[in-house]
């Protein structure tokens, strides 16, 4: 051991109660768990969500076991059955079942939702990250380019580009996510300007690493909470804009169910089959509510202050 | 005397600003030898930091105008930058002032601690580990393995500079540049993390540059200082002459502005008047004579040169250069 025993001496005080064994080893991610545990509200929001995530996977089993029709299958001697007996939600003007529609929407739906989230995520960050670390001339550009996207009134790009490509869920959450990543990226560029700040990273350049290995290794896992936070709340959002291109003809196109498209079909219907707007209708306001709920309590869970 | 290990040569770092060039290193030029521990002492914002800075080539923003950084017969100013990766963390380590801030909060401070080996000696995660935690041993942590797996705000200031040094020395470099590394701490922790920094340096022979602001840190520490001001070295030797009989006037008013245990109790401090130079617009001639006791007209005129003065110092002062002793109230 280096240093005299003196040394050793006047650090053992101290250094024996931090480093006593009783001591539960608390990692950052710990105390957010632990925090996020506490939460009632959010965590029955964030296991609803993942309640209707696994009746998506599982749509074909659902099919097969609880409502025995398929989201496709047309019965034009059962139309607008209301709810109860063999389709326990009803049907609608073909005479589909409701229930099945509804569990195979959610596919659709969720799908959509996920993968939206996940391509802006990915886009956002790492132009953000770029932006932020590198800063200069690509900061200009990339967060220029970031303007000009944010600037495009969004409902009229989608509009078009539902014209120009068949939406499909695939294409759909693309273009969604094309303008979702701006909103990532400038969110991330200012987490990486701030972490950038602090001697760490200055330490962790002169032990030798490489830019790439000190953005994705030592920078994300920092900028880590704030895309978890806009992931979550994300989804609400995405699941609303889904929802409203679907209503205006110009998302997930019918026969595929999704819970957008099923709400535009009630539409002419209500007056007299009502069930056809309220059970989409509801289960999108309890989705996005849920994502918005397990979003905050996430964001609670991470930044104790901001409460 | 042996070859120096590492040599800076009229080194010149810039960094561009609105209002025009800052020279934030102006012509330093200085060596280390292997094993020694030399002082760089100055005020805030003199270019101690952007010269060991520009050491390892992480000036940015700034800019290396001209200059060399010889390192084992390389220059390190035109190395690539691959090259540069490879000197830094291996061969030339650095600590950094704010303890609190210099370890990533994300990671178990073992596994920092081990990022070095694994970067540069290619080395698995329990390889690493292992040496981490015995080099968190040497440098004072105690039970290392329990605290190796502890993240860095469970460790005190103190030990968390303990963290960084062990950090530093995990790959053995041959150049340990300590900035400012007891500022943020406290005066007892202070003492605990430079007598670690002696130790390190005779037990392992690590060359160390410090750099601080505080006389008393490289009074005991340094056989040699150099002292900066406004981005160049105004006087250089060894320490106990240096402070014994400064050849500088700007030595000699930071000496006498410092409390010390053998002056008369009565007399009072002696702050040095005016404000440090602003580094965009210089004062012409040498940098310090619109404060200085003893200026002649051509202070204001010339620049002076980093000459010897005396048998053991170098002084860049036009007044000691013409032989004239450092006296007065």
């Amino acid at each position: 051991m280096i240093g005299p025993s003196r040394v050793a001496e006047l650090d053992m005080p101290g250094a024996a109660i931090e480093g006593a064994s009783t001591r539960p080893a608390q990692s950052y991610w710990n105390e957010s768990w632990e925090r996020l545990r506490a939460n009632r509200i959010g965590m029955a929001a964030g296991i609803l969500i993942l309640i209707f995530a696994l009746i998506a996977i599982l749509a074909p089993v659902f099919s097969a076991v609880l409502t025995h029709f398929q989201p496709q299958t047309i019965d034009l001697s059962q139309t607008f059955s209301p709810p109860g007996g063999k389709h326990l939600l009803g049907t609608d003007e073909l005479g589909r079942d409701t229930l099945t529609r509804l569990i195979w929407g959610a596919r659709v739906t969720l799908g959509v939702a996920l993968l939206t989230v996940a391509v802006s995520l990915t886009v956002g960050t790492a132009v953000g990250m770029m932006a932020g670390y590198y800063g200069g001339w690509l900061d200009d550009v990339l967060m220029r380019l970031v303007d000009t996207v944010l600037a495009i009134p969004a409902i009229f790009l989608f509009i078009l580009m539902s014209i120009l490509f068949r939406p499909t869920p695939v294409s759909l959450a693309l273009i969604i996510a094309s303008v979702g990543w701006g909103q990532v990226a400038r969110l991330v560029r200012g987490e990486v300007l701030s972490v950038k700040q602090r001697d760490f990273i200055l330490a962790t350049r002169s032990i030798g690493a490489r830019h790439l290995r000190l953005m994705l290794r030592h920078l994300l896992p920092n900028v880590l909470p704030v895309l978890i936070v806009a992931a979550s709340l994300g989804v609400g959002q995405i699941i609303l804009i889904e929802a409203a291109l679907d209503f205006l003809g110009l998302g997930i196109q019918p026969p595929t169910p999704s819970w957008g498209n099923q709400l535009t079909n009630a539409e002419s219907y209500f007056f007299h089959s009502i069930w056809l707007v309220n059970f989409p209708g509801l289960l999108i306001f309890v989705t996005v509510l849920a994502s918005n709920v397990f979003g905050n309590a996430i964001r609670d869970a991470f930044d104790p202050r901001l409460k | 005397m042996t070859q120096p290990l590492l040599e800076v040569q009229d080194l010149h770092t810039v960094f561009s600003t609105k209002e025009g060039w800052v020279k934030a290193v102006d012509g330093v030029s200085f060596e280390l030898h292997p094993g020694e521990t030399l002082g760089i002492v100055g005020e805030s914002g003199c270019g101690k930091s952007v010269t060991a800075l520009s050491i390892m080539r992480l000036q940015r923003p700034g800019f290396i105008k001209s200059g060399r950084v010889m390192f084992k017969g390389e220059d390190l100013t035109k190395a690539t930058e691959a090259e540069m990766r490879e000197v830094r963390g291996r061969e030339i380590a650095m600590i950094f002032q704010d303890p609190m801030t210099s370890l990533n909060p994300v990671f178990r401070t073992g596994w920092q601690v081990a990022e070095p080996l694994r970067l540069h000696h290619g080395w698995n995660a329990k390889k690493s580990l292992t040496s981490a935690i015995n080099m968190l041993g040497k440098v004072g942590i105690p039970s290392a393995v329990d605290r190796a797996e502890d993240y860095p705000h469970q460790f005190s200031g103190g030990m968390r500079q303990r963290v960084m040094i062990a950090m530093g020395l995990t790959t053995t470099p041959e150049v340990l540049i300590a900035d400012e590394p007891t500022t943020a701490l406290d005066v007892t922790i202070q003492a605990q993390i430079l007598d670690l920094l002696r130790h390190v340096n005779q037990e392992f022979g690590t060359a160390t540059i410090l750099i601080t602001h505080n006389l008393g840190v490289v009074a005991g520490m340094c056989k040699r200082i150099i002292v900066m001001y406004a981005g160049r070295i105004v006087e250089a030797g060894p320490t106990t002459d240096v402070f014994a009989h400064p050849k500088h006037p700007y030595t000699w008013a930071l000496l006498r502005s410092i409390p010390r245990l053998d002056a008369d109790r009565h007399e009072p401090l002696k702050p040095i008047d005016g404000l440090p130079p602003n580094l965009v617009d210089l004062p012409s001639g040498c940098a310090f004579h619109p404060r200085c006791a003893f200026k002649i007209e051509k202070c204001s005129r010339d620049v002076p040169a980093l000459e010897r003065v005396g048998d053991t110092q170098l002084s860049a002062c036009w007044v000691t250069q013409s032989g004239t002793e450092l006296k007065g109230a």
